[in-house]
């Protein structure tokens, strides 16, 4: 299932070159994204609300939408250039098909008049034989899409459709894939099977991955590095859990809705009425709907609202899950309080200015987190 | 009998002949309307309208001042082969083109427009270039509109009149199409004769007209769909 190694002409960030280095500036009516940054994580976040630039950002990046002015790296390569001003570069404009870049559209954008496997080989037939690192089989069974590939993509569900484009793009070997609001458009379930996916392409593919999103959560569950775009300006840049806390972000940010998307495996099923168990980092958590075989590893959403936290051991409780965590570090926006976690994975918990107050909390504090075990859901399809 | 099955000959090796010339320049010119978004296009766009707009007899005026011995392609002509293009079977088929133009281009345009750029920038993103990508997704996506766009400048270059009777008359046998001796049989009283000749149009026309909805309607569908 690993890559295959040979032919490799792509630099791989672990050669500390940055994946992207650019200044952007693009000019619409009443709106410039003016953004200079470089992007050298895995994953990268784009976040912003609406309207922000993010997107535009990333058609720039693609090659889809040409920049005024600026420059732009993609592993080292220029792929634009404006040629102006003192850069000394000479004034480049690659077309997509030239930057070895993956694209991933909110909706899919599956090919309508082909098949599952039509869709996947498109891009890889288009490859040099010398540049291919990945097979579609490679992608097809990683993606786990053994059963759809003779599919018309017409009866996709949403889910499907996004796991196919993401082959689809994959297949055709880039170097950095871009992906814009991936998860958006599908429900909650489906949005912890895609998170699954996208980590792997990063952790076993090793592909960087560039992604837009307004959702914090989203952001939290699978980026290590986030660029905060405002009125097409950059704001902010750093790890979300310490973007989190800007006074930047909290202003777009709706708190109560934020949720931990984290990685968890299966220990046991649910069996009747009796509640199945979860690993998340060290802590064993009983959740109600645990469908899957032991071990298996499955995305798990725990809203930052849902946690209570404590200083002593409770006891007497109808709570499940009291787990001990060490506090690592407090975040204070806009009259709420984040508190983040350390249980082995890392938690977000959102309390009062005065509870923390008064439970004396700081980083370093060791308390116990309390979650019914109603809060814990477990996001995978699979019902028996 | 075989008269009419001449004149159906004649007319729809000019409607046919007219609809294959048109083709590729439809295609390039919706193309670069629609999806290259060029510079200036509404000129062009405003040019392949024209034709729409002015009177067949006007455009029939403009191809015989092109097209004759004095013109400058019926002087090409004269110098590569010897012969003159008006008055022939070809200078029909060329009014029938240009009459028919921009029907089968507004058509294709808006066929090109229903599929979604997303589709064709995956496609380059996947390593596709433009042309690739005009073939493999623009055109097998629209192929329905395009094909309706193909039949309906097909049925207007049928029933061309105004510029086919001015650039290539109405000779019989060898340029009288369908609606000229339609006209020409009005002309000399055969109401019957002309009454059946008009029976055979709007029979040709109805069939074509049938097909050109029906591609519309699954193309729609479709488009919804997909």
């Amino acid at each position: 299932m690993t890559p295959n190694a040979d032919g490799v002409s792509a630099k791989r960030p672990g050669d500390r070159e940055p994946i992207a280095r650019f200044h952007i500036i693009k000019e619409f009516s009443g709106f410039t994204l003016d953004c200079e940054a470089q992007f050298s994580s895995g994953v990268t976040a784009v976040f912003g609300r609406s309207g922000s630039g993010k997107t535009t950002l990333l058609n720039c990046l693609a090659g889809m939408v040409r920049p005024d002015d600026g420059y732009i790296e993609i592993m080292g390569r220029p792929v634009y250039s404006s040629g102006g001003n003192s850069s000394g570069r000479r004034a480049t404009h690659l077309p997509p098909e030239r930057r070895h870049i993956g694209y991933v559209f909110q909706d899919g954008m599956l090919f309508p008049h082909m098949s599952v496997a039509a869709n996947i080989d498109y891009g890889h037939a288009l490859v040099a034989p010398d540049r291919r690192t990945l097979r579609p089989d490679d992608v097809i069974e990683l993606l786990e899409l053994g059963p759809l590939v003779d599919r018309p993509v017409g009866g996709l569900s949403g889910g499907e459709a996004q796991r196919v484009a993401l082959a689809r793009a994959l297949a055709a070997s880039p170097e950095l894939l871009l992906l814009d609001e991936p998860l958006s458009s599908l429900d909650a379930v489906m949005r912890g099977v895609i998170i699954r996916y996208l980590k792997k392409v990063w952790t076993e593919l090793r592909i960087p991955m560039v992604l837009v999103s307004h959702s914090l959560s989203e952001v939290m569950a699978l980026a290590e590095d986030t660029l905060v775009l405002s009125g097409g300006k950059k704001v902010a840049q750093g790890p979300p859990a310490r973007v989190l806390g800007e006074p930047a972000v909290g202003a777009m940010a709706d708190y109560p809705a934020l949720e931990n998307l984290v990685e968890a495996e299966i220990v046991r099923p649910t069996e009747g009425s009796r509640p199945g168990q979860i690993l998340v980092g060290d802590a064993t958590l009983e959740a109600p709907d645990v469908y899957g075989r032991i071990g298996e590893r499955v995305t798990v959403s725990i809203r930052a609202s849902d946690i209570i936290i404590a200083t002593g051991k409770p006891s007497g409780l109808s709570a499940r899950n009291v787990v001990p965590a060490r506090l690592t570090e407090l975040d204070v926006v806009s009259g709420r309080t984040l508190a983040h976690f350390d249980v082995g994975a890392r938690l977000v918990v959102e309390i009062m200015d005065v509870s923390v107050r008064e439970m004396g909390l700081r980083p370093g504090s060791d308390v116990y987190l309390i979650m019914k075990s109603n809060s814990v859901q477990v996001l995978n399809p699979e019902r028996p | 009998m075989t008269s009419e099955l001449s004149l159906l000959g004649l007319s729809l090796q000019v409607a046919v002949v007219a609809t294959v010339m048109n083709l590729v320049p439809a295609l390039a010119v919706s193309w670069l309307l629609v999806k290259r978004r060029i510079p200036g296009g509404f000129v062009l766009d405003l040019l392949v309208s024209l034709p729409l707009a002015l009177p067949p007899v006007a455009i029939g005026f403009f191809l015989l001042l092109l097209l004759g011995r004095e013109g400058p392609f019926g002087r090409i002509s004269q110098t590569l082969f010897g012969s003159d293009i008006v008055f022939t079977w070809f200078a029909a088929a060329i009014a029938a083109a240009i009459v028919s133009f921009p029907l089968m281009t507004r058509s294709i345009m808006v066929a090109m427009a229903g599929v979604d750029q997303r589709l064709e920038l995956s496609a380059r993103t996947l390593g596709a270039g433009p042309w690739r990508v005009f073939l493999t997704i623009t055109v097998p996506l629209a192929y329905r509109g395009i094909l309706a766009g193909l039949l309906l400048g097909f049925v207007r270059a049928l029933s061309e009149f105004g510029a086919t009777i001015v650039v290539a008359g109405n000779i019989s046998g060898r340029t009288e199409t369908l609606p000229l001796a339609v006209y020409s049989n009005i002309l000399l009283g055969k109401d019957g004769q002309a009454l059946k000749l008009i029976a055979i149009t709007i029979a040709l026309a109805v069939i074509s007209l049938a097909v050109h909805n029906w591609l519309l309607s699954r193309g729609g569908h479709r488009e919804v769909n997909g």
